[in-house]
């Protein structure tokens, strides 16, 4: 079981929180595990291989889609029981599963603008957990936009929030058609990262 | 009309190197800069400049004769008539980009010429080109080099992010051309 921080006990503030964030809901939990769980989860993610992924939207690396260690396979498991219930409760969104990948930014890989939202996909919450770095990244930040829709297309991006990604820090946001947001180029070091996202 | 099939024997991708003179494009930046940038910036598509257009009919008609010239299947065959359907200018600096899903839709075959106006080579900074996903045409940042696509329906493009880690922009003038009957 995945042990999780203190951070987590006070579930009515962080469901104000969750309900009062702009420019879309979402969550900013620090201390999100406890400090032996984030050194067990280290150990596991630093064994599963990453590739390169480039598209015109991102360059990056990351694990397999599905975890090819049983030990990620088990942590993944141990995500999923430790945090839905509780992010269930906070969001009051109806989570079962979710899956996860860990990534690592480099210098110069980004993640550019895009909602995360796809028909047919279920995405209900989005999520970023910032493992600790070897050598912390500058740049590499999660900005949040203020999007208007109409005719279903986004007609106005404004940038609205930044997002550091400092070590044992969970952002949670829910997915939807204006959920639009980025991970900033990483400029110099290392942005490690579990990510994925949340299904009915 | 003609098609451009009728015209050439597979379909065109190619970089002319040296295309334009660094004198040249220097003059072409400046007017453009002159006639004034506007900025896109819904960026779940893009983040750019542009100059929706251009007025650069001289360095258009040049261009597609550079083009028509390139593609004649052998040496001796006629040139044939290619007349410039637009034109636009793209300046992209650091942290700029155009995704594949803002890229304009061909569903007739024509050529697009890009030609890189840059003061200096911005690493990084491309054009890619896929059919059916895949990457058939990287145009690398190259002053004064012109890249020669015949497009259809098939065809995407996207315009590489650049790299807040340098300082450069890099300005493209971007055609589309038809093949007129002789």
């Amino acid at each position: 079981m995945l042990r999780l921080g203190a951070a987590w006990d006070d579930e009515p503030a962080l469901a104000t929180a969750w309900r009062a964030a702009r420019p879309f809901p979402h969550l900013i939990v620090d201390g999100a595990l406890a400090d032996d769980a984030v050194a067990e989860l280290l150990a596991v993610v630093d064994e599963e291989p990453v590739w390169p992924y480039e598209a015109d939207l991102f360059a990056f690396e990351a694990t397999a889609p599905e975890p090819t260690t049983a030990e990620l396979r088990a942590l993944r498991a141990a995500w999923i029981a430790a945090l839905t219930p509780r992010l269930a409760r906070i969001t009051g969104a109806a989570i079962g599963r979710a899956d996860l990948r860990a990534y690592a930014y480099r210098p110069g890989h980004y993640l550019l603008p895009h909602t995360d939202h796809q028909a047919g996909l279920d995405r209900v919450l989005a999520y970023a957990y910032y493992l600790p770095s070897p050598a912390p990244p500058r740049g590499g930040e999660l900005e949040l936009y203020r999007c208007e829709v109409a005719a279903d297309e986004l007609v106005v991006t404004e940038p609205a929030a930044v997002i550091a990604p400092a070590p044992n820090r969970l952002v949670v946001f829910a997915v939807g058609t204006a959920s639009l947001h980025q991970v900033r180029e990483v400029l110099d070091g290392v942005r490690l990262s579990l990510a994925g996202w949340f299904y009915p | 009309m003609t098609d451009l099939g009728e015209l050439f024997t597979a379909r065109a991708a190619l970089v002319v190197p040296a295309a334009i003179g660094a004198a040249a494009a220097a003059e072409a930046r400046a007017r453009l800069a002159r006639r004034g940038y506007a900025r896109y910036a819904l960026v779940d598509r893009g983040s750019y400049d542009v100059v929706a257009e251009p007025d650069e009919a001289a360095l258009c008609a040049a261009l597609a004769a550079l083009a028509a010239d390139r593609l004649r299947p052998t040496p001796t065959a006629p040139r044939p008539t290619l007349a410039v359907v637009d034109a636009r200018a793209l300046r992209l600096g650091p942290g700029d980009f155009v995704l594949a899903h803002h890229d304009r839709v061909h569903e007739d075959r024509l050529l697009e010429l890009v030609l890189d106006l840059s003061a200096a080579p911005v690493a990084g900074a491309e054009v890619h080109y896929r059919r059916g996903g895949q990457l058939y045409h990287r145009v690398a940042a190259a002053p004064g080099a012109l890249s020669i696509v015949e497009r259809d329906g098939g065809v995407t493009c996207h315009h590489t992010y650049v790299s807040r880690r340098q300082p450069d922009a890099v300005v493209r003038l971007v055609l589309r051309l038809r093949a007129l009957a002789a």
